[in-house]
């Protein structure tokens, strides 16, 4: 994996906020992990405690599709 | 050991799924790829069923490219063969055979002939020569033409005409002339009014590398002089010649062929005898079932041959013979669009992939492993059984993925753990026999096993045990063995502690489980109410039903007349339908297709009901919910017995629902055992929608909670400013699952939505 390499990522709105720290999501590099294989993303994030917001549409999307190539390898 | 801990895209182990001597041995037994009756019939390999194929879409011309394919004048062929085709046909059966070659001149006056030059071909080395004229001698100069060997052909004939009035003598005018001009137009040297003498042979002979004479000619020639049956060679002479000295038509035909094939052998310096391929008819293995075929009579002939409409009429009479016993009522066959032996060798390739995709990973995990199959298949071609051997097989090398049928096998546990239950009856230290009601009627009908356990308690003697929990029929049909082994021992464990007592199963699936488990003989319940009578109260139901067998009961015609018995005795009158019995078709929950595949699940179940508007009864939950689930009336025979109608199916998580009260109610009112229930300090508000929603995308009531209570702990979510939404997020084993909601009042959660993936996600950079 690259470091500078990303495959997906989410813009983030100003209006997601962290519930237990109180500031705002901020676009932050994560990585998806499945079957021994990671996939580098750009995700909402709390800077502070790194909550990582997986929203509905990635993961009935992108997430599963990717899933199921896995699944199949 | 773990059971649930994801696999490595990197492992790379590797194990055949059968030898290819089991492989060979499986496949052959499919007989979808055998020609049919009258293609096999044929010497010469003419696929009849495909020309009358072309002729019924009206493709004259292709059928005619085939008969040109296959001999150098179809007409001949045509008009002389004795047409064993014809009587192979299996339309003699039931009226009378196709006209095959009236459809053959049909193709030849009306298809047109086949444009272009072809392929330029290189004129072979070798030079041949035809002495005399005869149908094998014309037909082999036209073969070795084709063939591209610098052909002369000495007859005694003035012309082209004369010379085919003399072979085929039965040709019309007309047809004469065509094959007349077809013989002009090939590339042979004619040498028309040769003086045919030995003597004139033996001047010319030395000019050729390759000879043939017709039998006549060699005969004068070369008395005594036989050629082989076979490679049509004469010993002494090393001429080619028919062997038969009066051969028929399609003899003759044959034997061209044939001599054909030597010519290439010996112009190649190779022994003409060995290595020739398939030649001349054969017995084909085809099954045709012929309770379709509608009887007709072969549509009228006029002198000069069909026209058009009459030639299409004729080939649309041919059933087009062929083995879909199998595929033509299982839906999972139908999806994949293969037969039984083509598929059997893409699993076996599928499962010898070390690397790359698995394509039909997903399509050896939607058999429902019912066995429909080995009934249909006049062969009794075993699906269920390679594709479950694969899954064992997969499972082994870690490439079986645990999404596929990870919530059932989590299910199954649940059954076996938390819902489990396993009781003497009270006042029995040992007990004579034990009720086995299944998960799935526990989750289903739970007030119905209650009132079973009740009733067979009190009227059996001896004691009566209950152990509630799953027969391991999920972990075998996922193929997982070591948790089915630990079932066993579970079970085992459970059985000799209630001191051995005879096994009353109310589900077939489990019965026959139980059966192969233990190795010890398993009673239905249906069998122990023949015996003791149905309890008081049972419903009668007086409206026409349909009897679903179960997949398990396949092949158990015991079974089968005992469930009958008992709903005859319910009053039932039962609506004959071609599918049930031993040729019952599976509901979708078989081999966990519902898990894995729920398109295909909903349509086995609508392939079961369909057509019929009349309500179902079975004798095995999981179909009574899979129909009902399909909005088809369906019912439990259990529900008619005990009174105990189960109502809409319930959905995943009533289902485990129901196993707890089942358990505490069972518990409570017969053990007088107390149960605690710890309820949480929250409130949690699920909608119908979202409960459909949950359901849908598997997620249980259960994990809801689940992460609710996290939130309520740690208070880590996301909070959406435009609608006041809060998402909350929890990995649960291999599943992180988020949720929607908002907090109504202080501990009242109300549930937005739901979904979940199988992905971790992590910052980066931790």
């Amino acid at each position: 994996m690259t470091d500078n390499k990303v495959y997906y990522t989410v813009e983030t709105g100003d209006n997601l906020i962290c519930q237990k720290c109180g500031i705002p999501l901020v676009k932050t590099e994560a990585v998806f992990e499945y079957l021994n294989n990671s996939f580098p993303v750009e995700l909402p994030a709390c800077p502070k405690c790194g909550f990582v917001y997986v929203p509905e549409d990635l993961a009935l999307g992108k997430v599963l599709s990717v899933e199921k190539v896995l699944e199949d390898k | 050991m773990d059971h649930f801990k994801e696999r490595s895209t990197r492992d790379y182990f590797q194990k055949k799924l059968y030898t290819m001597e089991e492989l060979f041995k499986r496949e052959n037994r499919c007989i979808y790829e055998e020609p049919a009756f009258c293609h096999a019939a044929c010497p010469l390999g003419l696929d009849a069923k495909k020309l009358a194929f072309f002729i019924e879409k009206g493709a004259f011309s292709d059928a005619r490219a085939m008969l040109e394919h296959i001999t150098p004048f179809p007409m001949i062929l045509a008009y002389g063969c004795d047409a064993p085709c014809e009587k192979a046909c299996r339309m003699n059966e039931v009226g009378e055979g196709i006209n095959i070659r009236g459809l053959e001149r049909a193709a030849m006056y009306h298809g047109s002939p086949k444009g272009g030059k072809g392929l330029f071909k290189f004129k072979k080395k070798q030079k041949a020569a035809v002495f005399g004229s005869d149908l094998f001698s014309l037909f082999l100069a036209g073969e070795l033409a084709r063939k591209s060997y610098p052909t002369s052909f000495y007859v005694n004939q003035k012309d082209a005409i004369s010379l085919l009035k003399d072979c085929a003598p039965f040709l019309l005018k007309d047809d004469l002339v065509n094959e007349a001009k077809k013989l002009e137009n090939m590339d042979i040297k004619i040498l028309y009014s040769s003086n045919l003498t030995k003597e004139f042979f033996e001047s010319e002979k030395d000019n050729f590398d390759i000879i043939a004479t017709s039998r006549s000619f060699l005969d004068m020639c070369f008395p005594n002089d036989i050629p082989n049956k076979e490679t049509l060679l004469a010993p002494i002479s090393n001429i080619l010649s028919s062997q038969d000295s009066n051969p028929s038509v399609l003899q003759s035909i044959f034997d061209a062929r044939r001599a054909g094939v030597s010519v290439d052998r010996i112009s190649q310096g190779l022994d003409p005898a060995s290595s020739r391929g398939e030649e001349g008819s054969r017995e084909s293995r085809l099954y045709t079932n012929m309770n379709e075929a509608i009887p007709s009579n072969q549509i009228y002939e006029p002198e000069n041959g069909y026209i058009t409409k009459e030639a299409i009429e004729e080939a649309s009479r041919c059933i087009q013979c062929k083995c879909e016993e199998c595929i033509k009522h299982c839906v999972f066959l139908q999806d994949t669009g293969k037969y039984p032996k083509k598929l059997t060798r893409e699993i076996f390739n599928n499962v010898d992939i070390i690397m790359g995709d698995h394509m039909m990973n997903k399509t050896i995990n939607s058999c429902s492993l019912c066995g429909q199959c080995t009934v249909t298949c006049p062969n009794g071609y075993d699906m269920a059984e390679i594709c479950l051997d694969a899954r064992e097989n997969m499972v082994s090398t870690t490439k079986m993925a645990l999404a596929y049928h990870e919530f059932a096998l989590l299910d199954m546990l649940f059954s076996n753990n938390e819902a489990f239950l396993s009781k003497p009856q009270v006042g029995y230290e040992n007990c004579k026999y034990v009720f086995f009601p299944g998960c799935q009627a526990g989750a289903i009908a739970p007030d119905a096993v209650f009132k079973a356990y009740v009733d067979l308690s009190k009227r059996l003697d001896g004691g009566v045990g209950l152990i509630n929990g799953c027969c391991g029929a999920i972990a075998k049909w996922a193929g997982r063995t070591a948790i089915y082994e630990e079932c066993e021992e579970q079970l085992k464990n459970e059985i000799n502690k209630l001191g051995n007592p005879l096994i009353i199963a109310a589900c077939p699936t489990c019965k026959k489980t139980l059966e192969e488990m233990l190795k010890i003989e398993v009673k239905g319940i249906w069998d122990v109410l023949n015996e003791i009578g149905l309890p008081k109260g049972a419903l009668e139901y007086d409206r026409p039903l349909i009897m679903h067998d179960s997949c398990s009961a396949r092949g158990d015609s015991d079974m089968q007349a005992s469930i009958r018995k008992l709903t005859n005795s319910l009053g039932c009158t039962l609506k004959d339908v071609p599918y049930n019995g031993d040729m019952s078709e599976c509901c979708g929950y078989g081999g966990l297709v519902s898990y894995v595949n729920k398109e295909l699940a909903s349509k086995m179940a609508q392939s079961c009901t369909k057509d019929e508007d009349v309500p179902f009864i079975s004798y095995c939950m999981a179909c009574r919910d899979r129909f009902a689930r399909e909005k088809r009336e369906s019912m439990h025979v259990l529900e008619l017995v005990y009174a105990a109608p189960a109502g809409n199916p319930p959905d995943i998580s009533k289902k485990r629902k129901n196993r707890l009260s089942l358990k505490r109610k069972l518990l409570e009112e017969i053990w007088k055992e107390e149960v605690i229930v710890i309820n949480p300090e929250y409130k949690i508000v699920i909608s119908e929608d979202v409960a459909k929603i949950l359901d849908e995308r598997m997620i249980l009531e259960e994990d809801v909670y689940s992460v609710i209570e996290a939130y309520h702990e740690d208070g880590s979510a996301v909070y959406d400013e435009i609608d006041g939404t809060l998402t909350s997020s929890l990995r649960k084993g291999n599943v992180t699952f988020w949720l929607k909601f908002k907090k109504d009042e202080p501990d009242v959660y109300i549930i937005l939505g739901a979904y979940s993936h199988r992905m971790k996600v992590r910052v980066r950079y931790e």
